[in-house]
């Protein structure tokens, strides 16, 4: 496993801090035409994803790359969960993971 | 080392000095076991000045000094807080509070029991004489009367058949003392105590009511008071001593009580720790102390996390405290006694990952009742602390209000304020499972977690009933060389037989229970595995069910491809599909004897799939649990 790169596990509240750097985060596919996807964070959040083919509406999906802005992500590395998801647990998770536990993290 | 015990101590007290600090010693100490309540101990002490000795008792708030040696046979203490009470027709010391002086010394001088010695001889002679010569006289004037009349007349003369109480000649006049009681601790309350008197404030006022029994009608009201050393004791009043002071006693406000009765508490209405309460009567004292005392809190509260409610036992009393989640309107109920009441049901949760129903009865719905619905639909979540209500395990464990309940909505309490924080930054959103509601089929009602370490940490399985728990692991390893047995296929009622069956000659097998002989067996694991999480390694053993939701696949199918189809490959590649699965396993550990060793015994009763889902639920609670530590 190549840790030399790793990637700041983030939701929509989170993303603004990682501007430019690597980060990877779950949403929900709102909207997606093959170049813009628009998606929901974990955190209730509007963000969007650029560089997503197209992938089934409502389902989640990893997203991994570099923050753009505070609002979107430019996506490197994409993987399909599915239909369910538990958004609560991975919101905590990307909390704690960036809070008291940082530095189990990065 | 010779020491002088304070001369004459002994006879001053019983005189009724009580302000001196005199040094006595302690001759003898005893336990009085007492029949009532085993834990209610009584030192008994035989306290002596050099030359005389007399019976005192220990205060129980002193029990300790005995226990830790500080006060033994021989010790010579210095009694700083003592009264002198009467019992029956003698005096009993009893000491509410005293120093030890020196812990071990020999018996001072040659100390005679107070008081015997000094009964007058010379007076109960006299009585005698008094008594033989009015029995003569009696005797006359019977035999005089009987001659004279043939009808029976008596001649009621009283004869006392006790001497009168000894005088003692060494004191002087006694006073009353009229001066006002001190104040001492509930805790100290006794009906030994001679005179006493209490300052505490009223934490509940029960309502009047009337009775009628045997002796006729009666009314009743009681009120319970605490102070400010956290003791607390229920007081009564019936009929006219209920007139004097029902108005008069207010919760919240602080009183001087004296002169009231010390009974054995009924343990069936009154729950405060206190083995007595006070029954008041018409030379009972109550003031009110107008100044504020701040030293006296306003009520106390022992909270059980709602988590162990679950294991208590029903109808037990106790106070809990908890954010409120939901609230239900109030609906009227037909009691059994044909009388209509309110009811509310509400739901409560607290940092301990229950939440639990809370029933509002009667007056509650309508108080405390309406105005939680009305800070729940503003949307806020209140804290509600509940000191005594009743467990209800009608479905499920419910907590109900009964009329000696005390609700406080947002109460200025420390576990309240922690309670707020905990919810504020993760109870809202974290999942209590409700410990009121019907049980799932499948799904486990009490599950205890633990960790494979801790089975044989905390030695469980040890004790007489088996434990039960529940532990998320991986299996490791399964023995494959024998993972089933015999059993019979045969049905005993709606269940299987299942016992293990022997070979008969070639092709037959034979059950012992069913005494049936019959050509095919079933199969039925009995598999042992070693299951492994991130603290350790066990083995385990498996019965059919948990083999089968382990292995994936039925014990008989499995032995016929190995004994019978000898395929060790599909064979091979089952068993290794099996290892390394993740599952939450309800194991039952309980200690065995196997030949001459205790052995401590794991099964799986139910090895279920890992629902991630909840499980991270879960580690998130446990995660904020151990970050509040």
């Amino acid at each position: 496993m190549d840790t030399s790169n790793p990637a700041v596990f983030v939701n929509g509240e989170l993303l603004p801090k990682f501007i430019g750097k690597k980060v990877r985060t779950v949403v929900q596919v709102n909207k997606c035409d093959g170049v813009v996807t628009a998606a929901k964070s974990t955190d209730d959040q509007e963000l969007t994803v650029n560089g997503l083919p197209q992938v089934p509406l409502m389902n989640f999906v990893e997203v991994i790359g570099i923050a753009e802005t505070n609002r979107s992500i430019n996506a490197e590395i994409w993987t399909d969960f599915g239909t369910t998801f538990d958004t609560n647990s991975y919101n905590r998770l990307c909390q704690l993971a960036n809070g008291e536990f940082r530095n189990l993290f990065l | 080392m010779s020491v002088n015990l304070t001369a004459n101590a002994i006879p001053s007290i019983i005189g009724g000095d009580v302000n001196s600090k005199p040094l006595v010693q302690v001759l003898d100490l005893s336990l009085i076991s007492s029949s009532s309540n085993s834990q209610q101990q009584r030192y008994r002490m035989l306290l002596s000045d050099a030359v005389s000795s007399h019976q005192a008792m220990l205060a129980t708030q002193l029990n300790d000094r005995v226990r830790t040696n500080r006060v033994k046979k021989g010790s010579v203490v210095q009694l700083l807080e003592y009264i002198c009470s009467p019992l029956q027709n003698r005096k009993i010391i009893v000491v509410l509070n005293m120093e030890t002086i020196i812990p071990d010394c020999e018996i001072i001088g040659n100390p005679k029991p107070f008081g015997e010695s000094n009964l007058p001889t010379q007076k109960t002679s006299p009585d005698k004489v008094v008594q033989t010569s009015s029995r003569g006289h009696n005797n006359n004037q019977q035999q005089t009367s009987q001659t004279g009349h043939a009808a029976q007349s008596f001649r009621p003369i009283v004869q006392p058949a006790y001497q009168p109480p000894p005088v003692y000649k060494n004191r002087g006049a006694i006073v009353k003392n009229e001066a006002p009681a001190r104040i001492i601790p509930i805790a100290a309350l006794n009906p030994y105590q001679g005179r006493w008197a209490i300052k505490a404030r009223v934490t509940a006022k029960g309502d009047l009511r009337r009775y009628n029994n045997a002796r006729g009608d009666g009314k009743v009201f009681s009120f319970d008071l605490l102070d400010s050393d956290g003791g607390e004791i229920r007081v009564t009043c019936f009929n006219a001593v209920v007139d004097r002071f029902y108005n008069a006693i207010q919760v919240g406000k602080v009183y001087t009580i004296s002169k009231g009765s010390l009974k054995p508490a009924q343990k069936n209405f009154n729950h405060l720790k206190n083995d007595w309460e006070i029954v008041l009567d018409s030379n009972s004292n109550v003031e009110l102390c107008p100044d504020e005392d701040d030293s006296i809190p306003k009520q106390q509260f022992s909270f059980r996390p709602i988590i162990d409610l679950e294991n208590v036992d029903n109808n037990a009393i106790l106070d809990v405290i908890g954010v409120v989640i939901s609230v239900n309107p109030s609906v009227p109920i037909l009691r059994k006694n044909g009388m209509e009441t309110q009811r509310r049901i509400l739901n409560i949760k607290d940092s301990s990952g229950r939440s639990v129903e809370l029933t509002l009865w009667g007056e509650f719905c309508n108080r405390e009742g309406q105005k939680l619905q009305e800070m729940a639909d503003a949307g806020s979540f209140p804290i509600v602390a509940v000191k005594a209500g009743k467990v209800n395990d009608f479905s499920g464990k419910s907590i109900g209000t009964i009329s000696t309940t005390q609700l406080s909505i947002n109460p200025d309490l420390p576990e309240a304020h922690t309670l707020r924080e905990w919810f504020d930054r993760v109870g809202k959103d974290s999942v209590s499972r409700s410990i009121s509601k019907d049980v799932l089929p499948g799904g486990p009602k009490n599950e205890i977690r633990k960790t494979v370490s801790q089975i044989k940490d905390e030695g469980l399985g040890r004790s007489d009933k088996p434990d039960w728990i529940t532990v998320r692991a991986t299996i490791s390893f399964i023995k494959t060389d024998t993972f089933c047995y015999t059993a019979c296929p045969l049905m005993v009622g709606d269940r299987q037989c299942s016992k293990k069956v022997t070979r008969v000659g070639d092709a037959r097998w034979q059950c012992d229970r069913c005494n049936q002989e019959f050509e095919e067996c079933d199969y039925r694991y009995l598999l042992q595995a070693q299951i492994v999480d991130h603290t350790g390694i066990t083995w385990v053993t498996a019965f059919q069910e948990a083999g089968e939701e382990i292995m994936e696949y039925p014990a008989k199918e499995l032995y016929l491809l190995k004994y019978e189809e000898q395929d060790d490959d599909k064979f091979g590649k089952i068993i290794k599909s099996s290892l390394f699965n993740h599952f939450v396993f309800r194991l039952k550990i309980k200690e065995e004897l196997y030949g001459d060793e205790q052995r401590v015994k794991v099964t799986v009763v139910k090895a279920d799939k890992v629902n991630y889902s909840s499980e991270s639920r879960y580690m998130l609670e446990s995660i904020s649990k151990f970050c509040r530590q």
